[in-house]
């Protein structure tokens, strides 16, 4: 555990837990530079933090765990299923956690085995793995906080509704609506570029089409059934772009999505 | 209706004058393609014949996210928050543009005056300017190609410089102490020249007649099969309603502090293309479908607005322009109309 808290009003504050499965630490970074993080220090109990602490531990009872990372091995499946018991209200933080993270990338494609000859060829790792996973596919997630990493104002908008006993709510809305707002031209319709911004779930303003870099959906489909893969393909699929081409880069953070593959079968139609 | 007359050199240091009342927002390209109303600072850079900015004027009077007010949660109290506001001038604004804003007062302003809203509109200064349409243009349909009320100034394409109507006192304001940049003479070429220019504009654009039984065709014809088909194509992206000038909507969502006890409410662009647009509490949704939410559009701005106007669309085409679907609103409706 990290060092004792003895202030009085210690046993008041709700209790934080911020852990990481398989994934790179970039959530956690960014949750520990949001720039009131002493102020947060001061508001919550927090019990462990992964990347601020090597003293954290998953035992700990908390209020609300912050997960970051995708079930990519038995070693994570254990944590994230004692996190779980061990937590009232569980976030999954960042693409990995939310979506399952680039690593998911060949889910569908190829099966755990095919992947490790790939990695490993005839090798042995001492870590067994998994195909990886968002973590929703293994035990009951209460609230996503997508991004790749998350954005600063929606981590602090998570804690302090969790603060005041409120909850988050959900952006369900692309990016487009963002980007329009922002003043930035449509670079899918003036550059013929594969901007994934209308399947990709809003919050981060639209930077990478401010920066005339096209989306590549970090912040994962728009939720609730509304990321529509399949006008967006047929709107590719017009402008030029193969059905190979279309597939790898839908995948790179929406491999998990039920309706993509036979969404982009629709637009694409056969098999294939 | 008083008029004038300028050069287009003078006008560009008329804009450089303007500049020093407050900020100047006028058409200047943005991308290869595209223009948006942009803060001037070279007054060469503004562009005075263009298709349609990217951003409808409206966000100068109804941001797309603005606080409603502060509050505490142990006191039970709300705080109202002064409300920003400067005086903001346009300059550049497209008939149908105008006729975009005169629909949004009748919403914030007529029966419950909303405060940000009228502060931020009394600040500003509509300067118009006319225009030729595209194939994406029906202002003609809408009956919205002249006005003659909601600017201060209008700007008139003449041979040598414009033809200026001075609609409002602040147009009258705006005019006097500029005098040495206009002329008071109109002449007979000047008025032949508009009169010649309204002729060619009419005979441009790609449809005729006008549109004022259009909400009946859409009322007789609910299921038309168009609603189906052209939904599945819809990305739900929701830039129809985002470029749209006489969109209102908006959600609100309350930011605490991290004290526990403050907070703000903060209200924000919403679109009816959105899922949550039609949730209420208990999980019930009025517009569960993406079909179900893209009629929800063509009925908003055609049949739901008997109280205000004939249309809530003013035939900007922007809905059509930035749809990277290319789903044609225009098209859409002649269909719907039976003359596509």
């Amino acid at each position: 555990m990290i060092k004792e808290d003895t202030r009085a009003d210690v046993r008041e504050r709700p209790r934080i837990g911020v852990y990481a499965l398989t994934s790179c630490y970039g959530c956690q970074l960014m949750m520990a530079t949001v720039s009131d993080i002493l102020e947060v220090a001061n508001v919550f109990d927090i019990r462990c933090f992964y990347m601020v602490s090597s003293a954290s531990t998953m035992d700990e009872e908390v209020d609300i765990a912050f997960v970051e990372g995708s079930v990519s091995t038995e070693k994570d499946l254990k944590e994230i299923l004692e996190i779980r018991k061990n937590c009232k209200t569980l976030v999954a933080m960042g693409a990995c956690a939310v979506h399952g993270g680039v690593q998911s990338w060949a889910e569908g494609n190829l099966s755990y085995d095919e992947i490790y000859e790939e990695v490993y060829g005839d090798d042995k790792i001492d870590m067994p793995g998994l195909q990886a996973a968002p973590i929703s596919q293994y035990v009951h997630v209460d609230y996503s906080l997508p991004g790749c990493p998350p954005e600063e104002d929606e981590i602090m908008y998570f804690l302090t509704t969790f603060l005041v006993g409120s909850f988050p709510e959900q952006k369900d809305y692309p990016v487009c609506a963002e980007c329009r707002t922002t003043g930035n031209p449509c670079i899918l319709i003036e550059s013929n570029v594969p901007c994934l911004g209308s399947v990709t779930t809003a919050g981060c303003g639209a930077r990478c089409i401010t920066f005339n870099v096209p989306c590549i959906g970090c912040r994962g489909p728009v939720p609730h059934n509304t990321a529509w893969f399949d006008a967006l393909a047929t709107v590719f699929k017009k402008r030029g772009f193969t059905e190979e081409f279309v597939r790898a880069r839908l995948k790179i953070f929406a491999a998990h999505n039920k309706n993509l593959d036979k969404m982009l079968k629709k637009a694409f139609g056969g098999d294939k | 209706m008083r008029y004038v007359k300028i050069s287009r050199e003078n006008t560009y240091m008329f804009l450089e004058r303007l500049k020093d009342l407050g900020t100047l927002h006028a058409p200047q390209n943005i991308s290869e393609k595209y223009y948006d109303f942009v803060e001037v600072d070279d007054v060469h850079s503004v562009i005075f014949e263009y298709n349609r900015t990217v951003r409808p004027p409206r966000r100068f009077f109804y941001p797309e996210k603005e606080t409603m007010f502060k509050f505490n949660m142990e006191e039970v109290e709300e705080y109202p928050v002064e409300i920003q506001s400067e005086r903001v001038i346009l300059f550049g604004v497209h008939s149908c543009d105008i006729v975009g804003l005169r629909i949004i007062d009748a919403t914030f302003l007529d029966e419950q005056p909303d405060p940000m809203y009228k502060k931020h509109r009394e600040n500003g200064i509509i300067i118009g300017i006319s225009c030729l349409p595209d194939e994406y243009c029906f202002c003609n349909v809408r009956r919205v190609e002249i006005v003659d009320a909601g600017f201060d100034l209008f700007f008139h394409e003449i041979s040598d410089g414009f033809l200026v109507r001075v609609r409002s006192i602040t147009g009258h304001k705006l005019i006097e102490p500029n005098l040495d940049l206009f002329e008071e003479e109109i002449s007979k070429e000047d008025t032949d020249y508009i009169a010649e220019f309204e002729v060619k504009r009419r005979s441009m654009f790609s449809i005729q007649g006008n549109w004022d039984d259009l909400r009946y065709h859409l009322e007789w014809n609910m299921d038309h099969p168009m609603y189906v088909r052209e939904s599945e194509k819809c990305l739900g992206c929701g830039n129809c309603t985002t470029t749209c000038p006489t969109c209102r909507c908006y959600d609100v969502k309350d930011i605490p502090n991290l004290d526990g006890k403050t907070g703000e409410r903060v209200r924000f662009w919403d679109s009816c293309q959105f899922r949550t647009h039609g949730l209420v509490a208990g999980g019930h949704n009025f517009r569960p479908t993406k079909k179900d939410r893209f009629f929800n559009r063509y009925h908003c701005k055609n049949a739901y607005c008997q109280e205000v106007t004939t249309s809530y669309c003013v035939g900007c085409g922007r809905c059509t322009y930035f749809c990277p679907a290319e789903i044609n609103f225009k098209q859409n409706l002649l269909e719907v109309r039976g003359e596509a």
